[in-house]
């Protein structure tokens, strides 16, 4: 069980690119659908409360999972997990950077793997939208706040907080 | 390296992680102001670099920029420490939610804030998606890749596993092509 876990976040890890949204889509595919270890609301309800806690999205999903799963071990490893092939690409890149970005096809990957990218958020957005667009409260809250953030440059934590807060409110 | 500057190395990263509330980017300019301008740890150049390399390599990017400017400066134990420093606090406040999760959870006005809670992340997850289609100044002949990954991956439940390596080959192959095509026109 350890095992698969720590594999399946190292895995996370190796092919989370373009940082914490595209990796989402990742965690969604491996952890909902694949193994089914938590459901498609409790990983949206982690995302929330990684975005109010300290830290890099991974980490803390990591974390949590491994813990609900097996404890103390379980987020040891699954942590450990999502955070290794980090530790030996970068120190790679780091050796070779210099290197590698004056090669013409690190460049055109690079480049080729931008416009996936982005699939890979909206992917990541449909699925948090499968646990938050259950009535019309969902879809307001959801407008309201989307153009906050883009319109207004709202901070994350203050339009998490007022979300919640219309939550409460809304009963 | 002496043994207190690796114990201040552990300790920045320690308060880097602890401070950075709402994900990676977030703590680049925390990252920033402690290792150029404070400790003056490496200078300026050094560190756009690490920044740079940090996006084009997998994983978290705190995680990665911790890699790099612990390398820098103590090499083995620096990684260790930097890394360990910057992902320790999330993991103790992780840790510390899971453990008391259960008791808090099923409670009503939680259940409730929840409610608010998740259309909000889907907006956070949405907004960025404009600003980086914007700032990649991506041509719309190429909306086809992420509008054929949006429905393998929510509809056919295909890993992105698979469309990373497949867009790899691919934009390596067609690089090949082209620069083939080019020689093969300057030569004529």
């Amino acid at each position: 069980m350890i095992w698969q876990m720590f594999i399946t976040f190292f895995k996370i890890g190796l092919f989370s690119i373009g940082g914490g949204y595209p990796m989402l889509s990742m965690i969604y595919q491996e952890i909902v659908i694949q193994h089914r270890w938590l459901s498609h609301q409790e990983v949206t309800d982690m995302i929330a409360i990684s975005q109010m806690t300290p830290g890099p999205i991974a980490i803390n999903v990591a974390t949590f999972i491994g813990y609900r799963q097996a404890g103390f071990w379980g987020a040891f490893f699954t942590t450990l997990g999502v955070i290794l092939p980090s530790i030996i690409l970068m120190l790679l890149i780091a050796l070779f950077y210099v290197r590698l970005r004056s090669k013409p096809w690190f460049y055109a990957i690079m480049q080729g793997l931008r416009p996936l990218v982005i699939g890979l958020i909206v992917a990541a957005a449909w699925f948090t939208a499968k646990s938050a667009f259950v009535n019309v409260f969902g879809v307001v809250v959801f407008l309201a706040c989307f153009v906050l953030s883009l319109k207004f440059k709202a901070n994350p934590i203050v339009i998490l907080l007022f979300s919640a807060l219309a939550g409460i409110i809304a009963g | 390296m002496n043994k207190p500057k690796l114990l201040t190395l552990f300790l920045s990263f320690f308060k880097i992680g602890l401070f950075t509330i709402g994900g990676g980017y977030a703590m680049l300019p925390l990252i920033h102001r402690e290792v150029v301008d404070k400790q003056k740890w490496m200078d300026e150049e050094t560190f756009i670099d690490g920044i740079a390399a940090a996006q084009s390599c997998p994983g978290p990017i705190a995680v990665n920029l911790s890699v790099y400017v612990g390398f820098h400066i103590a090499g083995w134990s620096g990684i260790a420490l930097a890394v360990l420093g910057s992902i320790l606090p999330s993991f103790i406040i992780i840790l510390i939610i899971a453990l008391t999760f259960n008791n808090w959870s099923q409670v009503q006005i939680v259940q409730n804030a929840f409610n608010g809670l998740r259309p909000a992340v889907v907006a956070l997850i949405a907004v960025p998606v404009i600003q980086i289609a914007k700032k990649s100044r991506i041509r719309w002949q190429q909306y086809w890749l992420p509008l054929v990954a949006v429905v393998l991956v929510v509809f056919f439940h295909i890993s992105p596993v698979y469309l990373i390596i497949f867009t790899i080959l691919f934009s390596w192959i067609r690089h090949l092509y082209e620069t083939e095509r080019q020689e093969g026109e300057s030569k004529s």
